[in-house]
């Protein structure tokens, strides 16, 4: 019986066709835990280091309460005092004065991380309230078309290099096409078609003008965002994501060109156009997801609460999630192209890949899990570091400088490329 | 066989909801609901692209069309909050009927001599067929090949995607390029434009920027003091 599954499973496999589907499925699910997973941890990253930086506690008790598992059937009063009898070890020790002081004796400590969970529950079983003047079709589709692009745009992020099983090699991306940052690009754009519907069905006044500058300023930014990261493609030669990390696997980071290749005059001098590339493509990102100091759209001293004032409940919870998921799209993406990706660096992937191919793609999965963590903090300092800019000083910057720059950056990549061998 | 059965599904189903999206651009009265429907339909004409394996040019439709071109319409669209069309044209019905039945004459004719129309097949699938089958007796031929039908445009790039891999990446290994999952459209785009249609290329970006040079000195405003 056993035997028979084994074999057919082995067939099913041998299959191209259906090998490629089977672990284009395991993938997908896997890529759409982690984005989910990484929005609500997002959420917790952002409260506690806004706490932190304002130097306040923020959500740091929300536990799962052990008075929960006593209600349901646990007649102890004191858990953890019965467990610490149970092993022999006295009230006064340290262990049992360290577990109270982690308020073992209360709750399962989670260090906060329930409150974006408890934060969800509580969205959900909200009262819904549509406005009676609201158009109605676009009211509902625009809060899907937010949360929609994000997700779908993480198909192509690599997480890690490729692995070989006996039936054939599995490539650790979602979809290895050979368009990568113009897919993102692409498709993450859509999302403006959610902002810009959100603040015209909403048919009111505040909502309007969120949406208006909402549409002008993602515009404005994708512009010098798609330019921004030209040199960096003339540099690779290559769209394929996965190629772009490898390569600097092999040759050093793009900002951090300390082997292989990386240590060329070439790519040395290339550190200036690609420090250049950097700032504004990562400023680009902020604005791109609509974050403090760019969030103009939802700016709440003028606008009141900018294109979704009008939602409630899930709806509303739909557009906050959305920014968080393009934020975290947005940090993959700075990450994979200059930042090395899943690559760990030094040349420790070709080792490990000599060594064992799948302990190589789990330590690359858990480096690009790090780095994405690293930038999301940094995303949260920026936040709560710079106030919000002026809605013209907004449009300026994108159109009079970063545009510019990101023109003139080009040439210089391509100076330095012909003359610096 | 099963790579062509997908060409085809794909081609027929997202040509039909491209159409339909074309016919909805025009049945709806509320300007708003007209541009969704365009943006559906650049979807849709997108997603026939990259069933045809032509990703560059399907996320190209995806970025200018809908993402920026669209997205201004809709912004002028609402900011003008444009009410539904009350008015209608009042020019006689027949000339629409001409206009309309001369269009559609030629999308008739140009589809009834595009190859593989006899089959019912989707054009590309049948030329993706005919340049592989001959690719592995006969390369010359495959090359004569894709010079295309008689009356079909001009010479098309080569389709075989392990020559296509070599040419355009020099350092690549035949091995290496048998592997390298299709065709490297991206580089033989940019090779045909730089080269072959350089001139059409600068003086096509000539004419834009003039435009947008034109199109700031009427947006501003000249200041008296």
């Amino acid at each position: 019986m056993m035997d028979a599954i084994l074999n057919w499973c082995d067939n099913l496999l041998e299959n191209d066709i259906w090998f490629y589907l089977i672990t284009t499925v395991i993938k997908l699910v896997l890529m759409f835990a982690v984005i989910l997973a990484f929005v609500v941890l997002s959420v917790w990253i952002e409260r506690r280091v806004a706490g932190w930086i304002q130097d306040r506690p923020g959500p740091n008790r929300a536990g799962i309460p052990l008075t929960l598992f006593k209600r349901y059937g646990s007649k102890e009063k004191q858990p953890l005092k019965n467990v610490l009898h149970y092993f022999g070890i006295p009230e006064t020790c340290w262990i049992a004065k360290l577990c109270t002081w982690l308020k073992l004796d209360r709750d399962i400590p989670t260090f906060g991380l329930m409150q974006p969970c408890l934060d969800g529950g509580k969205l959900f079983l909200k009262q819904e309230n549509t406005p009676s003047y609201v158009r109605k079709i676009y009211f509902i589709i625009a809060p899907m078309l937010v949360l929609g692009p994000p997700m779908v745009a993480a198909a192509v992020v690599p997480f890690a290099s490729s692995a070989s099983t006996c039936w054939g090699d599995i490539n650790m991306v979602v979809a290895n096409i050979g368009i990568g940052p113009l897919w993102i690009f692409a498709i993450s754009g859509l999302s403006v078609y959610g902002i810009t519907m959100a603040g015209w069905s909403s048919n009111s006044k505040f909502p309007f003008l969120g949406g208006l500058r909402a549409t002008a300023q993602l515009i404005s930014y994708e512009v010098a965002m798609g330019l921004s990261i030209i040199p960096l493609l003339m540099m690779f030669g290559t769209l394929n994501m996965q190629d772009i990390v490898s390569n600097q696997a092999a040759n050093g980071w793009t900002l951090l060109p300390l082997w292989g290749e990386g240590l060329s005059l070439q790519r040395w001098v290339m550190m200036v156009p690609m420090a250049l590339s950097f700032i504004i493509f990562v400023t680009c990102v902020f604005a791109e997801a609509n974050r403090t100091p760019f969030d103009m759209a939802e700016c709440e001293t003028d606008l009141v609460g900018g294109y979704h004032t009008e939602y409630s409940s899930m709806k509303f919870a739909s557009f906050f999630m959305g920014e968080y998921a393009a934020m975290v799209i947005g940090s993959a993406l700075v990450v994979t192209l200059f930042l090395g990706g899943w690559s760990i660096g030094f040349g420790a992937d070709e080792a490990l890949h000599a060594w064992c191919d799948w302990v190589a793609v789990i330590c690359q999965f858990l480096m690009f899990i790090i780095k994405l963590l690293a930038f999301i903090f940094f995303f949260v300092w920026v936040r709560w570091t710079l106030p919000r800019f002026r809605w013209d000083q907004v449009m300026k910057l994108g159109w009079l400088v970063f545009l510019e720059l990101a023109v003139a950056n080009i040439f210089l990549t391509a100076a330095v490329l012909y003359f610096i061998k | 066989m099963f790579e062509s059965a997908i060409c085809q599904i794909i081609f027929y189903v997202f040509a039909a909801l491209a159409a339909l999206c074309a016919i909805g651009i025009v049945a709806f009265r509320n300007p708003v609901a007209s541009a969704m429907n365009m943006a559906l339909s650049f979807g849709f004409t997108a997603a026939i692209l990259f069933g045809m394996g032509a990703q560059f040019m399907g996320i190209v439709q995806l970025i200018v069309y809908a993402g920026a071109i669209l997205v201004l319409f809709l912004f002028v669209v609402m900011m003008l909050d444009v009410k539904a069309e009350e008015r209608f044209c009042k020019l006689p019905l027949f000339i629409g009927l001409v206009v309309a039945s001369v269009f559609a004459g030629i999308v008739t004719y140009v589809s009834l001599n595009l190859p593989g129309a006899g089959s019912f097949s989707c054009p590309m699938a049948t030329l993706c067929e005919n340049i592989d089958a001959l690719a592995v007796t006969d390369t010359p031929a495959a090359t004569a090949c894709v010079q295309a039908p008689a009356g079909y445009g001009g010479s098309l790039p080569a389709l075989d995607s392990t020559a296509a891999n070599l040419a355009a990446n020099p350092g690549m290994t035949p091995e290496c390029a048998a592997k390298a999952t299709g065709y490297p459209d991206v580089k033989l785009l940019g090779k045909t434009l730089f080269t072959q249609y350089n001139i059409a290329f600068v003086i096509l970006s000539f004419a834009l920027f003039a435009g947008t040079v034109g199109a700031v000195a009427l947006a501003r405003k000249i200041r008296k003091d």
